[in-house]
């Protein structure tokens, strides 16, 4: 994790500098990432698919060439050297073990090329491998492997060269839902133990906040957020991550602004709320009169109906175990809400809500960024 | 044991299914293939037709073999094969690879490529036989873009049994080089292109790519290409003789057209028969050798030791 005495923030491992690919001179693959990783930092690039994460990472690990910008790796430039003179080593989506290899010699391949002597690759193999859990499965081929166990293989291959920095491309998203949550917890351990500053690709938003220091969060090519899980989800930077982040995400209510005195008044259709203090000022400071309300699931409060802001019959419920998410429809928009399971909430059934006010998020209508 | 004897009928069944289906291919072999092999083999064996009297011989095998132009075919035939496919195999796998990186215009080219390879040996032959004449295209080519005088014409044709051998290879390499280029960009094409950039991204800059990935990968690609080749190379005549006609650079299959279709004796027809079973036994015999050697017959799983 990193700390966060900003004081002493060192130099960053990795910059990129307005770092942009066209690719066929056609379509933007990524269009404009400016970023900074710290040393040891856990970073996410998270997005919905196509918006460049793949794109990015290919360009940092020196597979595509740049079209504009550049990457610094521990303060040397090195946007046009040759992907082995990087010290960066990575983990491919689809694993790319090489099937004609024992996974012994898979892991070695680039201790050998570095013409390391062989008592010390055989050490670093067994010592990566016991890492990893793969230490009975040195002698096999990868042909003969579950997917489990070639992820580990391409994971062991990856530690082995201790790099600068290391890559993974959506490492997990080939295994079954039990085992990813398995890898998950497995790769946070190993990156605790060997402090390798990492940058991990997945659309998958769960992912990507239980295991990063900060989330980077990428659409159509840019960055639109870079900050810790608690960042991006209780301060998102606009409505495009506050509906993207979040199972289920953010709820939006379209509302008019009036100012009350001290307060202002947010009125919608179906509910009025005043808000006080900090927040009233920001809003009176904004100036514009028509804005977006965004309310997370588990923001929305069921309440006697005596303090209920609105009162909504129940269309669907979706059990979960430890929580239900519980859909109504307000003004012809689906609202999700999360509420405990004590006490099954039944179809039909109707309920009293109000929002809790500390938490709520205001968007600008029309530039959809936050307020 | 019910029990056991269902399983033991079901586990018999299915081993019959592999067998049943490839039965219909068993037969056609059988009456296409096999018969004539058999009347082959056997008429090498015979003085005569039987129906005519004829009885055990090995003469015409003898004849085979105290022949000197058997003996120098066997040579042309060799070192065509290993010249020629070495170079063919070498100029192909370059072409393709450098194809598969898909520069501009890379399809066109492809396309270009592929056109010696969509004639026909006699087109072929016909048409180096035409350009290689002293007064042929070839010439007045060169003469054109003043590489030569026109009084000093080069006689293709005319040169001596090397330079002969050198024209067949480059004409026989011009022709099927595209065959093997497609059968080997097919291979890589095949390829994950995440193989070689792991390669790349692990510390192998692109030669030890190549080396420890690429070819190792394409290795069944690159069997099935060569054992093809060899096949082929080992059978050429129909552009030798096209070119420069019957036994003036003696190859196998050659002298087996020209005993049995071009002297329209018995004794010639015998031997050509002889001569055909000795080829057709070598090339059976090349195949095994290659197949073994690069490890064909291995089971998929297991693995040379190596390194
Ligand atoms: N080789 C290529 N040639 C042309 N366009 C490409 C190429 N690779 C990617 N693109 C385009 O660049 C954009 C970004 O692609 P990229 O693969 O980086 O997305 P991604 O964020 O990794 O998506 P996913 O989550 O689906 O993996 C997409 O619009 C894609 O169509
Ligand atoms: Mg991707």
């Amino acid at each position: 994790m990193t700390s966060e005495n900003n004081k002493e923030r060192s130099m960053p491992v990795l910059t990129l500098t307005n770092l942009a690919k066209r690719y066929n001179r056609k379509v933007w693959g990524v269009r404009k990432m400016d970023l900074e990783v710290e040393d040891k930092e856990f970073v996410v690039f998270l997005g919905p698919s196509g918006c460049g994460k793949t794109t990015c990472m290919r360009m940092i690990a020196g597979l595509e060439v740049t079209t504009r910008g550049s990457i610094i790796l521990h303060g040397k430039d090195i946007t046009d050297l040759p992907p082995r003179n990087r010290d960066i080593s990575m983990v491919f989506q689809n694993y790319a073990i090489w099937p004609h290899m024992t996974v012994y010699e898979n892991i070695a391949f680039a201790l050998k090329l570095q013409k390391k002597s062989r008592s010390e690759i055989d050490r670093t193999v067994k010592e990566v491998a016991a890492m990893v859990k793969i230490d009975q499965l040195l002698s096999r081929i990868p042909g003969q492997m579950s997917g489990g166990q070639q992820q580990r293989v391409a994971l062991a291959r990856a530690l082995a060269v201790k790099p600068k920095l290391f890559l993974m491309d959506e490492p997990l998203s080939n295994l079954d839902a039990k085992l990813r949550v398995v890898m998950r917890t497995e790769l946070k351990a190993i990156h605790q133990r060997t402090g390798a500053t990492s940058i991990f690709v997945t659309h998958d938003q769960s992912e990507a906040m239980s295991m990063a220091d900060r989330i980077v969060i990428m659409k159509d090519g840019e960055i639109v957020q870079v900050g810790t899980p608690d960042d991006v989800y209780f301060r998102s930077a606009d409505m495009f991550v506050a509906g993207f982040i979040g199972t289920p995400p953010t709820n939006f209510f379209p509302v008019e602004m009036k100012t009350a005195g001290e307060k202002v008044e947010l009125s919608h259709p179906r509910f009025a709320i005043l808000i006080s203090g900090s927040d009233a000022d920001r809003l009176k400071n904004n100036g514009q009169n028509s804005l977006i309300l965004g309310v997370r699931p588990e923001e929305i409060k069921v309440v006697p109906e005596k303090d209920s802001l609105l009162s909504v019959e129940v269309m669907v419920v979706e059990p979960q175990g430890s929580f239900q998410i519980v859909a109504v429809e307000i003004e012809g928009e689906i609202v999700k809400i999360v509420v405990g399971s004590a006490g099954k909430i039944q179809p039909g059934e109707r309920l009293h809500l109000s929002f809790v006010e500390e938490r709520l998020h205001f968007f600008n209508a029309e530039t959809t960024k936050r307020i | 044991m019910p029990d056991t004897t269902e399983i033991q009928d079901r586990e018999t069944k299915r081993n019959l299914t592999p067998y049943l289906l490839i039965a219909p291919v068993v037969i056609y072999y059988i009456i296409f293939w096999l018969f004539p092999v058999i009347n082959a083999v056997g008429g090498s064996f015979l003085s005569t037709s039987l129906d005519k009297g004829g009885i055990f011989t090995l003469a015409n095998y003898k004849a085979v073999f105290k022949d000197p132009i058997f003996w120098q075919a066997v040579i042309n035939t060799t070192i065509i094969v290993i010249i020629s496919v070495t170079l063919e195999f070498f100029l192909a796998f370059g072409l393709a690879l450098l194809i598969n990186v898909k520069f501009r215009g890379s399809s066109f080219f492809l396309f270009l490529a592929i056109i010696p390879m969509s004639l026909p040996a006699v087109a072929v032959g016909a048409m180096w036989n035409s350009g290689l004449a002293t007064y042929g295209w070839l010439n007045s080519f060169l003469i054109r873009i003043g590489l030569i005088d026109p009084s000093n014409k080069i006689l293709f044709l005319a040169g001596t049994h090397f330079s002969r051998m050198i024209l067949i290879i480059l004409v026989d390499a011009w022709q099927v080089i595209p065959f093997m280029m497609i059968i080997l960009l097919s291979g890589m094409q095949g390829l994950q292109p995440e193989m070689a950039e792991a390669g790349r991204v692990f510390g192998g800059n692109r030669w030890q790519v190549l080396r420890k990935i690429t070819v190792p990968m394409l290795k069944q690609t690159i069997i099935t290409a060569m054992i093809l080749r060899i096949i082929a190379a080992i059978q050429i005549w129909l552009i030798i003789v096209m070119i420069f006609g019957f036994n003036r650079l003696p190859v196998l299959m050659e002298q087996i057209v020209l005993n049995i279709d071009q002297y329209m004796a018995e004794e010639f027809f015998r031997k050509g028969m002889a001569l055909s079973v000795i080829v057709a036994v070598l090339v059976s015999g090349v195949s095994f050798i290659y197949l073994k050697a690069s490890g064909a017959f291995d089971d998929p799983g297991s693995r040379e030791g190596d390194e």
